[in-house]
């Protein structure tokens, strides 16, 4: 929780100091790119002033070695301010659009993100793993499942490591998923689990199992629902109506499977279902607002 | 990190040891060979992260000990499709330890390089699983470039694109010009190096392919697949034993998950291909084709559909994309296909594609490197072909069966009624000139002659056997009538043993038309290894 802390902290220091920058640039007489460079890369320089620096060079980055150089070593440098090396972050993620050749420096980028990925810095740790998250990078997921099974290894939140996670489908972290749907540190970790195991045709009986857990929190069961639909959408059709009929389940609920119904039922199995129009008809004329008004679309798309 | 894997495979420190040790005995080293089979059991329940980790420890012992013949087709395969860096680095490391560099593996180590520049990354080969933090560690552009220059004047053939690539310079770190420097001069070496030959510079060793093919009597019964069900892209269930019979079928196995654009994205493209090839040889109602996906829990017929539309594929009764709803297992094993899983999502498969007969058993198989759509379509051709040769096809389906091929037939069904119904003997006149009406023994003069005709007559039926027998793959007519021909020749020179000729001119007989009629269910298993098809140039690549 210090970590999270900490992160905010400094994301906070951060965007302040960008607006102020953003706002300085604008009256700024114009100045070359190589001296905007000199100036992000000055220890002398305020933190304002090597930020400001910073959003100016994204363009000139991939150049030249000498200016990658200069910015990924603001990055690495542990005596620089946060800030300044958050900003440096940004701009080398800008340059990845901006510059035509980001290939030709995406090595030298992602070992310099692998370094910062174990920095003291909480939210550098957590951006510069995400980066690496999203290029499906091995040295990241074993790190991010490292802390998921030995949390005192953790460079991330158990959310955050799962959600990084599920950008690679054929990650290792199934397992671990599972372990922290049955013994969650936290509802968030529980959900990001759950959305990990969407991708597992073979987790359906779990996610099956908590759609249908009424002492569940709703966001879990949402989410659970999504998942299994992902794999098994003739299922959830079966659930969601099975709920929706339940008059023991919550108005929540009953919306959502109602939803779920509307937007992905089987048009043909849905306008056979007598039971089904029936009481759909009903929740129509007599129920709460948000159900009235779902129940009132669901029998537009079947022209009840 | 804990094991995930399956209960009874090692841990990753405890296959790091393994493979070490394999690599350090050279009685054992051929076992490493055996961990590079995408569906060993080590690779169950893995991450393809894991996967890419143990198989490129395996790929750097391989570097270590120096890379065999076997495990050869393991390293073009990385350099062909592969899509880690870790990877294509440790197999270009392995390479230059082969003892025979030559001029057919340039193209695989350039091809690789035109792709593998535009996601290198930093590599470190110290310690098992270890990542680099550094950029000043190798990189898989910086193993390519050193095999390059390993390769030398063997990559000869592949200068021009060497050279294309440093002008072009894209994707290439400025780090990396000085290496592409030195390999260009190193295949250019000091002009005393012979140049490869056109025909040399691009295929494979002796021996090594990515074909095989199953003459008919070997394959193997679709028994135990026959009842799996499928559903097709629209929904549609279908089995096994309704789809892929009755007419030969060229199967690809797919996912839509995978993220290797190199290998299914590109196998269904290329399968798009191979639909108009058909087609373009009016083929397209005689040869069908499958795409089956690994991942059929996840492929449900609307992603199924549109993977194939995306990519081009014809879709319609006679060319499907199929998910296996019963039965996966069976197919997997069937099949012996190259993938493994963690939980049902695929970690690792290799490239295949298959040609079943009309009986449904598998007649040609093209595995790990990129397949060649004409290549294909060629062999599905001809198993098509081989149906029609048994069952004295059509007419309007001749043009199917080729001039020579026809020729052969033709040939050898004369060669074999002129020696068996050729006179052999006096007794064999007599019964020729009864027959005509002429009677009169003493009529009959004895030629010495005949006896050279009738050895060459002979040998024209046993060479016309030889010929149909090996594009058939029915070698008992052959066995039959060689067994036949050595009997008369044999017996002819015994005297007092004439007689027993007879015994050669059934056999000769029996061959004979056991060869045209094809009865015979063949006893040989002919392992094809055809030579690799020409690598693609930078302008006809994917």
């Amino acid at each position: 929780m210090s970590n999270k802390r900490k992160a905010t902290k400094s994301s906070k220091a951060a965007k302040k100091s960008s607006k102020k920058s953003a706002k300085k640039s604008k009256d700024a007489p114009t100045r070359t790119a190589r001296a905007a460079l000199s100036v992000a890369a000055s220890g002398r320089q305020s933190a304002e002033d090597r930020i400001e620096a910073l959003y100016e060079v994204p363009h000139v980055v991939g150049e030249s070695e000498s200016n990658l150089e200069s910015v990924l070593k603001v990055l690495r440098n542990k005596e620089d301010p946060i800030e300044v090396r958050l900003t440096a972050l940004q701009t080398l993620q800008a340059a990845t659009f901006v510059s035509g050749e980001y290939e030709s420096w995406r090595s030298d980028f992602i070992a310099a993100l692998r370094e910062v990925a174990t920095d003291a810095d909480a939210e550098l740790r957590q951006r510069a793993l995400g980066v690496l998250a999203r290029e499906k990078d091995g040295f990241a997921q074993k790190k991010l499942i490292e802390g998921l099974e030995s949390p005192e290894k953790a460079l991330v939140s158990p959310e955050k490591a799962l959600q990084l996670l599920s950008n690679d489908v054929h990650t290792d972290a199934y397992s671990v998923a599972r372990d922290i749907v049955k013994e969650p540190p936290n509802t968030a970790a529980k959900r990001e689990a759950l959305r990990l195991l969407a991708a597992d045709a073979t987790a359906a009986p779990l996610l099956e199992k908590v759609v249908r857990d009424k002492d569940e929190a709703l966001e879990v069961r949402e989410m659970a629902a999504g998942a299994l639909h992902t794999t098994q959408p003739e299922k959830l059709q079966k659930i969601a109506r099975e709920m929706l009929l339940d008059e023991s389940e919550s108005d929540e609920i009953r919306t959502a499977s109602l939803m779920a119904l509307t937007q992905f039922g089987d048009p043909e199995q849905v306008a056979q279902d007598e039971t089904l129009l029936k009481h759909v008809n009903k929740l129509s004329e007599k129920a709460p607002k948000l159900i009235k008004q779902t129940a009132r679309q669901f029998l537009s798309k079947y022209k009840r | 990190m804990q094991n995930v894997a399956t209960a009874g495979s090692p841990s990753e420190p405890q296959f790091a040891a393994m493979v070490d040790a394999l690599s350090a005995d050279p009685a054992r080293r051929e076992r490493l060979t055996d961990l590079l089979r995408e569906d060993h059991p080590f690779y169950e329940q893995r991450g393809a992260s894991t996967v890419v980790r143990m198989r490129g420890w395996v790929l750097l012992a391989l570097a270590r000990a120096g890379l065999t013949d076997s495990a050869l087709v393991y390293v073009l395969e990385e350099l062909d499709a592969g899509a880690d860096a870790y990877l294509v680095a440790a197999a270009a490391r392995a390479l230059r330890t082969y003892p025979n560099p030559g001029p057919a593996l340039a193209p695989f180590v350039v091809g690789s390089l035109r792709v593998t520049r535009y996601h290198d990354e930093p590599l470190s080969f110290e310690s098992y699983g270890e990542y680099a933090v550094a950029s000043s560690d190798t990189s898989a552009v910086r193993e390519l470039l050193a095999t390059l220059e390993w390769l030398g004047p063997h990559a000869r053939a592949v200068l021009p694109e060497v050279e294309a690539l440093r002008a072009d310079r894209s994707g290439f770190s400025r780090k990396r010009l000085g290496d592409i420097d030195r390999a260009i001069e190193a295949i250019k070496g000091d002009g005393r190096a012979q140049a490869p030959g056109e025909d040399d510079c691009c295929r494979l060793p002796a021996g090594l392919g990515d074909v095989f093919s199953w003459a008919r009597g070997s394959r193997r019964d679709s028994g135990e697949v026959e009842e799996i069900v499928f559903e097709d892209q629209d929904g549609a269930p279908v089995k096994f034993g309704d789809f892929l019979r009755g007419q030969p079928t060229i199967v690809v196995f797919f996912y839509t998950r995978c993220d290797n654009p190199q290998k299914c994205s590109l196998t269904v493209a290329k399968l798009a291909r191979v639909q108009k090839l058909l087609e373009e040889r009016g083929l397209d109602g005689q040869i069908r084709t499958a795409a089956i996906t690994y991942d059929p829990a996840y492929d449900l017929p609307h992603r199924l559909r549109a993977y194939g539309q995306n990519r081009g594929a014809r879709i319609d009764a006679g060319h499907r994309l199929l998910r296996a709803t019963e039965g996966f297992d069976a197919l997997r094993r069937h099949f012996k296909l190259g993938v493994n899983f963690v939980e049902s999502v695929v970690n690792r498969h290799r490239i295949e594609l298959y040609i079943l007969d009309a009986e449904g058993r598998v007649a040609a198989s093209f595995e790990r490197i990129r397949w060649d759509e004409g290549q294909v379509v060629e062999r599905a051709a001809g198993v098509l072909g081989e149906g029609r040769d048994e069952t004295e096809a059509d007419p309007a389906e001749a043009p199917l069966a080729t001039p020579v091929r026809k020729s052969s037939t033709i040939l050898g069904t004369l060669a074999s009624l002129g020696v068996a119904l050729f006179p052999k003997c006096p007794i064999c006149w007599a019964g020729y000139l009864s027959l005509f009406g002429v009677a009169g023994l003493q009529r009959i003069p004895y030629s010495p002659w005949l006896q050279s005709v009738l050895v060459a007559v002979m040998m024209v039926n046993v060479g016309s056997v030889w010929l149909r027998a090996r594009a058939t793959g029915r070698m008992l007519g052959f066995y039959l009538v060689s067994a036949g021909a050595a009997v008369i020749l044999a017996l002819r020179m015994l005297p007092g043993w004439e007689k027993g000729a007879v015994l050669g001119v059934a056999l000769t007989l029996t061959g004979s038309v056991l060869s045209v009629l094809g009865t015979s269910r063949a006893f040989s298993f002919n392992k094809l290894r055809a030579s690799r098809p020409r690598r693609r140039t930078a302008s006809s690549e994917h």
